[in-house]
C-alpha cells in the first residue's frame, strides 16, 4: 500500500501541522464565535420569549380569576341589595297594613264608643220623658176620676207619645 | 489500460522542497489539504458572520454543526469541557471536508493517508494524557485500574489496561484511514470492472459503483462522527477519570 512508504511521511505531517493550524485559527477567530454567539442568541431569544410568553398566559389568568372574583362579588353585592330591598318594601308594606289596621280599628272603636253614649243618652231621655209621661198620665188619672173604658185610652196614649217622642 | 486500484493513493513530488534534511515537498496530498482547509475556512467563515436570527440556509447548516459538536462536548465532558471546542471543532471540520472533498471525483483524501489520521489521532490521545496529567497528577495513572476491581485482579488489570490505552490512537487512526480507502479502493475496482465490462456488462458493476458512492457519503459523515466522539471520550475520561463508564471501543 502507497500509505505505508514512509517517503511522504515528513511531508504529510508537516503541512498537516500547518493547514490544521491555520484551519484552527481562522476558525477560532472568525467562525466559531459568530455561529456560537448566533446560537447562544437565538437560544436566549427563544428562552424569552417562552418566558414573557408564560408570564402573559399567568398574568391572563390572574387578571380572569380577578374579574371572576369581582363579577362574584358584584353578583352578590347585588343580590343582597335587592334582599334588603325586599325585606324593607315588605316591612313597609307590613308597618302600613298595621297602621291602617289600627287606625281602622281605632275608628271602628271610636264609632262603636259614640254609638254606645248616644244610645246611653237616648235611653236615659227615653227614661227621663218616660217619667214624665208617667207623672203627666198619673196627674191626668188622678185629675179626672177616670172611668174604666178611658183607663187603656189614655194608657195607649201615653204609649203613642212616648214611640214619639224616641226619633228612631 | 489496467489501473491498480491503489494507484490513486501514490503520491508524487510536485514541488520538491527539502529543509535541513527534511523532505517537505509539495504533493498531490498537501494541496488537498489546502483545498480542504480553504473551502472550510471561506464556508464557516461566511456562516459565521452572517449572523441573523432566521438563518439561512449556509448559517443554518454551519449552526447544526457546531450545536452537533457543542452537545457531543456538553454530553462526554460537560460544561468545562467548552474549552476544548476549537479544537473538537476544528478536527471535525477538516476531517468532515477532507472526507466530502476526497469524494469529488480526481481529487485526493487526505484522511486515506495512514500518517494523516495518524496525527490526529496521536495529537488528541497526547492531549487527553496532558490534560488527564495536569488534572488528577500521578492518581490519573488509576485510569489502569478500572473502579471496583478487586485488590488480586490489580497485576492483571493493569497491563490489559495499558494495551487498551495504547489501543486507543491506534485504532483511532486507523479505523479512519482504512474506511476511507477501503471505500476508495471498492470505487475504483468498481469502476474498474465498469470500464473492462463494455456496454453489454458493464452497467452492473456501474450501478455497484454508484450505490457505493452514495453510500461512501454517509461513511465521509459517520467516520468524522466516531473520529470526532471518540477524541470527546478520551478527553472526558482524562477530565473526570472514572467519573463516567468507560466507553467501548
Amino acid at each position: 500500500m502507497p500509505q505505508f512508504e514512509p517517503d511522504f511521511f515528513s511531508s504529510l505531517i508537516f503541512w498537516e501541522v500547518i493547514s490544521f493550524g491555520i484551519l484552527l485559527f481562522v476558525l477560532y477567530k472568525y467562525a466559531f464565535p459568530g455561529i456560537l454567539s448566533a446560537l447562544e442568541e437565538r437560544e436566549k431569544k427563544i428562552k424569552d420569549s417562552l418566558d414573557q410568553a408564560e408570564q402573559h398566559r399567568s398574568e391572563a389568568e390572574r387578571r380572569l380569576k380577578e374579574y371572576e372574583a369581582k363579577l362574584n362579588t358584584a353578583g352578590k353585592e347585588a343580590e343582597a341589595i335587592l334582599a334588603t330591598a325586599k325585606e324593607r318594601a315588605q316591612r313597609l308594606l307590613d308597618e302600613n297594613e298595621q297602621r291602617l289596621t289600627a287606625e281602622a280599628e281605632r275608628i271602628k272603636g271610636d264609632a262603636t264608643r259614640q254609638i254606645e253614649q248616644e244610645r246611653r243618652k237616648a235611653l236615659q231621655d227615653i227614661r227621663a220623658q218616660t217619667t214624665e209621661l208617667a207623672l203627666m198620665v198619673a196627674e191626668k188619672v188622678v185629675q179626672r176620676s177616670l172611668v174604666e173604658a178611658d183607663h187603656k185610652k189614655y194608657a195607649d196614649e201615653a204609649l203613642e207619645a212616648l214611640s214619639k217622642s224616641q226619633p228612631r | 489500460m489496467e489501473e491498480s486500484p491503489l494507484h490513486q493513493f501514490e503520491l508524487q513530488r510536485w514541488v520538491p522542497i527539502s529543509i535541513g534534511g527534511l523532505d517537505l515537498s509539495i504533493n498531490k496530498a498537501v494541496v488537498f489539504m489546502w483545498v480542504v482547509i480553504a473551502v472550510a475556512a471561506v464556508l464557516m467563515v461566511m456562516a459565521g458572520s452572517s449572523r441573523k436570527l432566521v438563518p439561512g440556509k449556509l448559517q443554518s447548516l454551519a449552526e447544526m454543526m457546531v450545536d452537533f459538536i457543542r452537545t457531543m462536548i456538553m454530553e462526554t465532558m460537560g460544561k468545562d469541557g467548552m474549552r476544548f471546542f476549537p479544537l473538537v471543532a476544528t478536527l471535525f471540520v477538516f476531517i468532515l471536508f477532507s472526507n466530502y472533498i476526497g469524494l469529488i471525483p480526481g481529487a485526493y483524501t487526505v484522511t486515506s493517508q495512514i500518517i494523516v489520521t495518524a496525527a490526529f489521532s496521536f495529537l488528541v490521545y497526547g492531549i487527553s494524557l496532558v490534560v488527564g496529567f495536569s488534572i488528577h497528577g500521578v492518581k490519573f495513572l488509576g485510569i489502569l485500574i478500572p473502579p471496583g476491581t478487586p485488590g488480586w485482579l490489580v497485576p492483571l488489570m493493569v497491563p490489559i489496561e495499558i494495551i487498551s490505552q495504547i489501543a486507543r490512537p491506534i485504532s483511532l487512526a486507523v479505523r479512519l484511514f482504512a474506511n476511507m480507502t477501503a471505500g476508495h479502493v471498492m470505487l475504483a475496482v468498481l469502476f474498474g470492472l465498469t470500464i473492462s465490462g463494455g456496454l453489454l456488462i458493464g452497467w452492473l458493476p456501474f450501478v455497484f459503483t454508484v450505490a457505493i458512492y452514495l453510500l461512501e457519503f454517509g461513511i465521509a459523515f459517520i467516520q468524522a462522527y466516531i473520529f470526532t466522539i471518540l477524541t470527546c471520550v478520551y478527553l472526558g475520561d482524562a477530565f473526570h477519570l472514572h467519573g463516567h463508564e468507560e466507553h467501548a471501543h
